[in-house]
């Protein structure tokens, strides 16, 4: 230890060391001169010795061979450029998509200590719930004693004046800003006394929709703004920084107490029932607490809490918690059986599948830095063999190619870097992220690109350099192996982009198995106003009644979730061993007429009656060989049909199963209505939408063609076609630029040998194909590896393809044939210049 | 001359106290009577091994001609070492003794 910080002192009085090391030696010559003694010894070689047992050598060599790498790049800017540009393209594509799950994962939310938070999610054998009923939230809040603030969170969509659609609305307890300490742009945040009893309507903006609703004006303090025709006075701005503890970001916040007030009739605050709508639960750790004994004290509180409302609290009913203070992907009113699946690993095969695009646009780019290396190696052959003529050992040698490759990474580190942020900033904007996530590379991201770099040097760099050491270079072996590897590695993309793009065609064209294009839904959030069964199926059947007797409406029916729409309501479905998770809807007997699902065996169920309808997909899994018509869905409902398979809940996972259930008394708070109509439904919307709405004026329905929820569907699926479909051509691109450098750099090679073969009466097309012949093997090979590697990775891919095989030929041949077609091109183009050669001048060039 | 024993034979002659490069050359020259060369291409390096290992310090002195000039003291690591070294080659060189004398 003592011995390195005397080494580290002695860099840093370097050259007072060597000076006083020169007089040393002077002196000593002196005095062996006065002594009569002559010294013939080489002084600066003396010196250098001495200063080796310093063992800092290796530093002054590093320097040497920097400020040589840094000359000779700059003496060849063409290549140092498309280098650089190479690499920064790789390693932009990665540090771009790793910034974006370092982002996800990683970033904390902005607020007041978020490793303290935690939040909460109803678990029991029976199933989970990430809602839970806000007098369960109060009780818990009021006996827990682990945590210090509980928050909750509860969305609704509210009709503002001059809003076309209705706005996001967070009903927040009001603890909420001041726990979090979230910033503000203007006035003051909400206050726990705006939860009191009888406090007034407040309302906090978050700066979105200020800009967008009241263009920024800064006199909006104080104003009343009309929500679902309730006023609220606005008391303040929140920051831009300010999202909530939620991915998708209000436009409003109101103190939850006030909930009913904007939701007439809403039981939110009263209802135990957990077939109601509740809230989403967050907490504060005491300081000292861990989520275990907070979780012991809650599933001991739950207990409690079943013994007071048996019928509401599950059995061995927990709360079951997660890390709070990250962006939760996903929102509230997700419910099902069994255990959910946890966001990571529900993001995994996405997270693996870009990960591997990305990872393959770097190793094309890598295999381009190799062959240009290599090629730039060759052409400095007559430097090199100076250099090893007038005593540069092998070993140096390579050092010196090897760090030229590094100074290359590092420039390309830099530069990707600069353009994964600058991508990164844009998938940002695109995505609708939260406007306080910073795109600016932390520390991961820094560390990931420099590391990329670094392993791109190490991988292409070090076999160029070491063949050109050994003087070696002929061999072609390793410019095979990159061609192929390129090939793969775009083929792949190719395909995956091809695959991706297929599906969406297709998803625009297909048969989704049920009705869209006709077809409009009301959802009038019953259950949110307060409305009974009763009730409910009184205001459901005489809404039912008007639109029947509409003109142009041809059929009309209740439905528990409306097709492509934003809820999911699952359920595992066990036979056997055989599990699966399928889509619920509960339905009336119009249901399969209007959403034209064909009952293809046995028949819909009677209104009332104890029996359910299962998809063929779902009997084809559960019930394979077997004929499920008749057999016993549950305990108390046999199967009497089986409907053709529609998408309706997962419209691009082709293996989804869906269950049609009887309504039961208790669902018709949660019904909505779909209706067909005969003509466009462009003009039929806005009549429905007015019937439905002045139905009752406490009531505000939303209605929507559900035309327009598919186009919402496809448009993630669009943005990922898009992305790799960028990636691909980027790839395709650049193992293109790749084929070029090699024939052409394999012509001038040769030009002697094709020269002669001219002369001797060669035809002109066997010299050319003598010249690629050398690259169709590891073409033909890379081909077949990125088929292989495409076709593996397409099964990730499965669920998102909208029921495209991921081995559909027609992607493959087109793929293939693009790619072939590019590098035919690529290739013949440097070697036309093969048979322009003059074989007099090419005799004579040497 | 091994570079070990180098070591040993210029920490021996700074025993008595701090002598600048050449000095110590001429010591080990004059005690070996004559038989010894330390020359400088190996003297200097050595130098710096044993300032690396912190067996001596160099410090500013008047050389006998009047120059400013290093000089190396031992200092008490330095001592250490050198006793150990002394033990260690006696043992080693005795244990040569026997092997040459038993043969």
């Amino acid at each position: 230890m003592r011995e390195f910080i005397r080494r580290i002192g002695y860099l840093l009085r370097l050259r007072q060391h060597d000076r006083e090391l020169a007089n040393e030696l002077d002196f000593h010559r002196e005095m062996a001169a006065r002594e009569g003694r002559d010294n013939l010894g080489n002084r600066l070689r003396l010196r250098e010795e001495s200063r080796e047992a310093w063992g800092w050598t290796w530093l002054d060599r590093l320097g040497q061979d920097v400020r040589y790498a840094a000359r000779l790049l700059a003496k060849s800017p063409g290549f140092t450029l498309t280098a650089v540009l190479m690499l920064a393209l790789g390693i932009g594509v990665n540090v771009a998509a790793f910034g974006f799950f370092n982002l996800m994962v990683f970033s904390q939310l902005p607020v007041r200590d978020p490793d303290s938070l935690l939040s909460f999610q109803r678990r029991a054998p029976r199933g989970y719930a990430s809602d839970l009923p806000y007098p369960a939230m109060a009780f818990y809040r009021e006996h827990s004693r682990t945590l210090s603030a509980v928050l909750a969170m509860h969305s609704a969509g509210l009709i503002a004046e001059n809003e076309e659609k209705p706005i996001r609305a967070s009903f927040v307890t009001a603890n909420t800003f001041l726990e979090l300490d979230a910033p503000m742009n203007l006035g003051r945040p909400l206050e726990p006394r705006h939860d009191d009893a009888d406090a007034a309507a407040v309302v906090v903006l978050s700066h979105g929709f200020w800009t967008r609703h009241f263009g920024a004006n800064r006199s909006v303090i104080g104003q009343v703004i009309r929500l679902n025709r309730q006023s609220a006075t606005i008391i303040g701005v929140a920051s831009p920084d300010f999202g909530g503890l939620t991915m998708s970001a209000a436009d409003v916040w109101l103190p939850i107490a006030r909930q009913p007030d904007f939701i007439p009739g809403s039981a939110l605050l009263t209802s135990f029932s957990d077939a109601a709508t509740g809230v989403q639960m967050w907490g504060r750790m005491r300081p000292g607490m861990t989520p275990k004994i907070v979780e012991d004290e809650l599933a001991q509180l739950a207990s409690d809490l079943r013994k007071l409302h048996p019928n509401d609290v599950w059995e061995k009913e927990r709360l079951a918690s997660e890390p709070g203070g990250y962006l939760k992907m996903s929102g509230g009113g997700q419910r099902g059986s069994g255990t959910p699946e946890s966001a990571s690993q529900r993001l995994r095969p996405v997270f693996v599948l870009i990960g591997s695009l990305a990872l393959l646009i770097l190793a094309v780019a890598c295999g381009n830095l190799g062959s240009l290396l290599l090629a730039r190696g060759v052409a400095r052959e007559r430097e090199i063999s100076i250099r090893a003529a007038v005593g540069a050992g092998q070993g140096r040698l390579v050092r010196q190619l090897f760090t030229e490759s590094l100074l290359l990474a590092m420039a390309g580190s830099l530069a990707g870097l600069g353009l994964g942020a600058v991508v990164l900033r844009a998938l940002l904007l695109w995505t609708d992220s939260p406007a306080w996530l910073d795109a600016t590379p932390d520390w991961r991201v820094t560390l990931f690109a420099v590391t990329a770099g670094a392993l791109a040097a190490l991988l292409f760099g070090l076999t160029p350099a070491l063949q050109v050491a050994r003087q070696r270079h002929r061999s072609t072996r390793v410019r095979q192996v990159l061609i192929g590897a390129q090939v793969a590695a775009s083929c792949v993309l190719l395909i995956v982009a091809g695959l991706l793009v297929r599906g969406l065609q297709h998803a625009t064209s297909m048969d989704p198995g049920f009705e869209y294009q006709q077809v409009i839904s009301i959802s009038p959030s019953l259950a949110d106003h307060g409305f009974n069964a009763t009730q409910s199926r009184t205001y459901l059947e005489s809404l039912m009644a008007q639109l029947r007797a509409e003109p142009g409406v041809t059929s009309v029916s209740l439905v528990s979730t409306a097709p492509l729409s934003n809820r999911r309501e699952v359920m595992r479905v066990r036979i056997d061993d055989r599990k699966m998770d399928v889509h619920v809807n509960r339905v009336d007997p119009d249901f399969f007429e209007t959403m034209k699902i064909q009952v293809l065996r046995g028949r819909a169920m009677a209104m009332g009656e104890k029996a359910v309808v299962i998809s063929e997909s779902l009997a084809r899994f559960q019930w394979p060989g077997q004929d499920p018509l008749g057999k016993p869905f549950d305990e108390k409902r046999p199967i009497v049909g089986i409907a053709r398979s529609a998408r309706a809940g997962a419209l691009s996972d082709p293996d989804a199963g869906e269950v049609y259930l009887p309504i039961d008394e208790g669902d018709w708070p949660e019904m909505q209505l779909i209706a067909k109509s005969a003509g466009p439904v462009e003009t039929a919307l806005p009549r429905i939408a007015a019937l439905a709405k002045g139905l009752d004026a406490q009531v505000f329905p939303q209605v929507q063609t559900l035309k327009a929820s598919f186009r919402r569907k496809l448009e993630s699926t669009e943005r990922s076609a898009a992305a790799v479909s960028l990636l691909g051509l980027t790839a395709l691109l650049l193992a293109s630029l790749g084929l070029v450098g090699l024939v052409s750099y394999a012509v001038s090679q040769r030009t002697k040998e094709i020269g002669i073969r001219l002369a001797l009466g060669a035809r002109p097309l066997h010299v050319m194909a003598s010249v690629l012949r050398q690259f169709s093997w590891p073409v033909m090979a890379g081909l077949l590896a990125g088929v292989g590697g495409a076709a593996g990775l397409s099964q990730l891919l499965r669920g998102e393809l909208y029921g495209i095989s991921g081995l559909d030929p027609a992607v493959y041949v087109i793929a293939i044939a693009l790619f072939l077609g590019v590098a035919i091109l690529a290739a013949l183009w440097p070697a036309r210049r093969a048979l322009r050669i003059d074989p007099l001048r090419a005799l004579r060039y040497e | 001359m091994p570079s070990g024993a180098l070591v040993l034979l210029i920490l021996r002659v700074l025993r008595p106290g701090p002598l600048h490069g050449y000095a110590i050359a001429q010591r080990i020259h004059l005690l070996s009577s004559e038989v010894l060369r330390v020359e400088e291409g190996s003297l200097y390096p050595a130098l710096q091994k044993i300032l690396l290992k912190g067996w001596v310090v160099a410090e500013w002195g008047v050389s006998e001609t009047n120059r400013q000039v290093r000089f190396y003291r031992l200092t008490p690591a330095g001592k250490k070492q050198l006793e150990a070294e002394l033990a260690e080659y006696s043992r080693t060189s005795e244990a040569i003794q026997a092997v040459l004398k038993g043969a």
